[in-house]
């Protein structure tokens, strides 16, 4: 269906950017938080409107909006296509949007740069609808592009501290070498195709070679955007930003972009499935990494960080696997309760006055019941306890892993047998591990922040947020149990008539299918029961190590019996000194060397200050012939005379 | 009794200039330096008067010579006058300035 209005829900928060940005600094505070919140609020209920018209087979809302350019047989157009994934996100988008906007007025409120932050968070927000709502993917690339820059901007939003500046920079940098990689793959695609179209991309046949080009090109801009392994430092830095952001930007929605580019590109990655494999393999391992670090910070927003991480992970396994819709229904659901826990570490954070060490906090349940209710929430969601999304979402992705045969095409030998049926197994048995993990450290930081005794120091008083703040608490916690029905196996959906909310059913058709087939049938209770047993698992052993009124913290017992190990999650496994000494010194010392050697010896010696060298060399020799002496200069112009007589003389 | 020829007119011009271009050069008095370049002035006008007597073109328009060459020596002697006049101008106020009419104490005018 062509429309002319789909434009509005991108445009209206770049309006409302543009108004904070170039006159929130002189409007009255209430203006701006109004033009702010409104534009998002509008800009939801348009998508609301959009997807309430979604009817039919596979349907789709499109606008173009004009011709952008065409040079040769590129065809670039700025068109908008609004279809059940891209609408979902929309929604997603807007709506946590909106709620962390209203969070935010409360938490940003004192500070001076109040009207700065809320131009580039709804510049963000319109970035981020460019990104999905683009159907080609020049327009794409505009969204990802705007969305790390506004995650740039807000992560060095407080410029003047150098760590936070660096942590913006660092983002900026890694995400760089990421944007290379798609953009390349971009590239691929359109001498492949012809057409940078989503619609004509999916459609096209591509060789193998080509769809594995274009796919691992993408896929390593999706690692960057989506901080994946090996691209992932940066999002535990990103943390410098306000923690709203971190919510909004850092766990919500523009990491998940990786996740989206994958999924609606699915024709392309099926036809490389030896990328697919690679997607669900870095996956599996960035799951596991974030999730080890996790276990051992002591920053609130450092846990979140690296489980943001871990997650992530998780829904790359889904699109790795080739269960697309597995990958993209935990992408939603991450957003709701990823933001709630985030917005509740917020919360705890601006109690406490910007204490952000857990092992500074302790006993809050007693001064914040909203937020330790909500964080309580949203962590039983995260760890994949029934009924909770998360748990529907995660073993979804797991199961849709272990039954695989996504990977059996890439092996198919003469005689029809499959070498990498395990391959799925594998990834199964270490995202279980992985979910236990996740257990453990979530809770871990649960219990640590809100349960036993305060341990802060006694000059500050811990003191819940105000209502701007504690309702979207509540309506994120809400919306991370009732996103349950997404994910409902269809057997119990059907029983309980909500099967029209099933994810699968609802993105049936939009996604490519593996070309191994559909996954083997599997034991669903089986499944269920490996994962809640896990979940519990890990949920009672960071109970045993961390209930109130141990003697002794986990953390110690755990430095007590391996300290190299303990040591080492601590400080991150050591990546960023692993990267400071594989990348970070050579490429120092290498810029080093071109600035002395290049720069400041060839360019500024020889070039520049060589050039007037010679000048005033050769003018100093010159100048002794400006001597002020008249008569010197008529004797030389009479010597020359007479030269020049003799030599017209001689030659007649 | 030899005839006077436009050579003999030539070479003294010659001898004239030389000896007003060696005074230009290395006499230090900045009148004498000016006399010198009347004699230079001067060996010019003797130069277009030889000339002007004894054209080089055949068939000259009238009897005894051309008159471009009395004309040129006119301007000659017109400019000269004004270029004395300057000069010696120039000398009284830079005396002024330096008590002295030394050309070699005139080299300011340099970098």
């Amino acid at each position: 269906m062509e429309v002319n209005w789909l434009h509005l829900v991108p445009l209206l928060p770049l309006i409302g950017a543009a108004i904070c940005g170039l006159v929130g600094k002189w409007l009255p505070k209430g203006w701006l938080y109004a033009v702010a919140l409104a534009s998002v609020l509008l800009s939801f209920c348009i998508g609301v409107t959009a997807f309430s018209n979604l009817e039919g087979e596979n349907p789709q809302i499109h606008e173009l909006v004009y011709n952008w350019f065409a040079v040769g047989s590129l065809h670039v157009d700025l068109g908008f296509t609004l279809d059940r994934l891209s609408g979902a996100l929309v929604l997603v988008i807007t709506g946590v949007g909106f709620l962390i906007h209203l969070y935010s007025v409360a938490y940003m409120d004192d500070d001076p740069g109040y009207w700065r932050y809320f131009a580039y968070l709804n510049l963000f927000v319109a970035a981020m609808l460019t990104l999905v709502l683009a159907d080609n993917l020049v327009a794409m690339f505009i969204g990802w592009e705007g969305v790390g820059l506004c995650s740039y901007l807000l992560i060095g939003f407080w410029f003047d501290d150098d760590a936070k500046a660096y942590a913006g920079r660092k983002a900026f940098v890694v995400n760089r070498i990421g944007d290379f990689g798609l953009m390349i793959g971009i590239f691929v695609l359109f001498t492949a195709t012809g057409s940078v179209n989503f619609a004509q991309i999916n459609a096209a046949p591509l060789t193998l070679g080509l769809a594995s080009a274009a796919a691992a090109l993408m896929f390593l801009g999706a690692c960057g955007k989506s901080a994946q392994l090996p691209l992932y430092i940066w999002l535990p830095d990103a943390m410098a930003g306000p923690t709203p952001v971190s919510a909004l930007i850092h766990a919500a929605t523009m990491v998940t972009a990786g996740v989206y580019m994958i999924a609606r590109l699915s024709h392309v990655y099926v036809s490389a499935p030896g990328v697919m494999a690679v997607v669900a393999i870095v996956g599996c391992l960035t799951a596991l990494w974030g999730a080890v670090i996790g276990t051992a910070q002591n920053d609130i927003k450092k846990v979140l960080a690296y489980s943001t991480v871990s997650q992530l992970g998780f829904m790359f396994i889904g699109v790795g696997v080739g269960a697309f819709f597995a990958g993209t229904m935990h992408l939603v659901t991450h957003a709701f309760f990823k933001a709630c826990l985030f917005l509740g570490s917020g919360a705890v954070i601006h109690g406490l006055y910007g204490e952000q060490d857990m092992t500074r906090m302790g006993g809050l349940r007693k001064y914040m019941p909203h937020t330790r209710a909500t964080f309580a929430i949203a962590t039983i969601a995260i760890t994949g306890v029934l009924p909770l999304s998360g748990f529907f979402s995660k073993d979804e992705i797991l199961a849709q892993a272990w039954h695989t045969r996504a990977f059996d095409f890439l092996t198919l030998t003469p005689s029809g047998e499959s070498h990498l049926t395990w391959l799925g197994f594998v990834i199964y048995a270490v995202g279980t591990l992985t979910a236990g993990l996740t257990s453990f450290y979530m809770w871990r930081c649960y219990l640590v922040t809100f349960e036993g005794e305060y341990r802060g120091g006694t000059d500050v008083h811990p003191h819940e947020s105000p209502w701007p703040m504690t309702a979207p608490l509540w309506i994120l916690a809400i919306l991370s149990v009732l996103a349950l029905v997404l994910g409902l196996p269809e057997s119990w959906a059907r029983a309980l008539h909500l099967e029209s909310f099933n994810w699968e059913r609802f993105t049936d058709g939009m996604f490519a299918q593996v070309r191994g087939g559909p996954p083997r049938e599997g034991s669903l209770l089986l499944g269920f029961g490996i994962a809640w047993v896990v979940a519990l698992f890990g949920g009672l052993t960071a109970w045993t190590l961390y209930k109130p009124g141990t003697s002794m913290t986990g953390d110690e017992r755990f430095a007590r019996a391996v300290p190299a190990v303990h040591r080492a999650f601590v400080n991150k496994l050591y990546v960023d000194e692993f990267y400071g000494w594989l990348i970070l010194r050579p490429t120092w010392r290498f810029a080093k060397a071109l600035w002395h050697w290049v720069d400041a010896t060839l360019i500024d010696g020889l070039f520049v200050n060589g050039s007037a060298q010679a000048v005033e060399w050769t003018a100093r020799s010159a100048r002794r012939f400006q001597n002020g002496n008249v008569q010197r200069y008529a004797a030389v112009l009479a010597v020359g005379v007479a030269a020049l007589v003799l030599v017209f003389l001689v030659r007649g | 009794m030899m005839t006077i020829g436009p050579v003999h007119y030539l070479v003294l011009g010659a001898i004239l200039f030389t000896l007003g271009a060696a005074g230009v050069v290395l006499r230090r008095n900045a009148v004498v330096v000016l006399m010198s370049v009347e004699l230079m002035l001067n060996a010019v006008n003797l130069t277009f008067l030889a000339f002007s007597r004894f054209p080089l073109v055949q068939n000259a328009p009238m009897q005894g010579g051309i008159l471009q060459g009395h004309v040129a020596v006119f301007f000659v002697i017109a400019t000269a006058a004004a270029e004395a006049a300057v000069g010696l101008a120039i000398i009284i106020a830079v005396f002024r300035s330096r008590t002295s009419i030394n050309v070699d104490e005139f080299d300011s005018l340099k970098f």
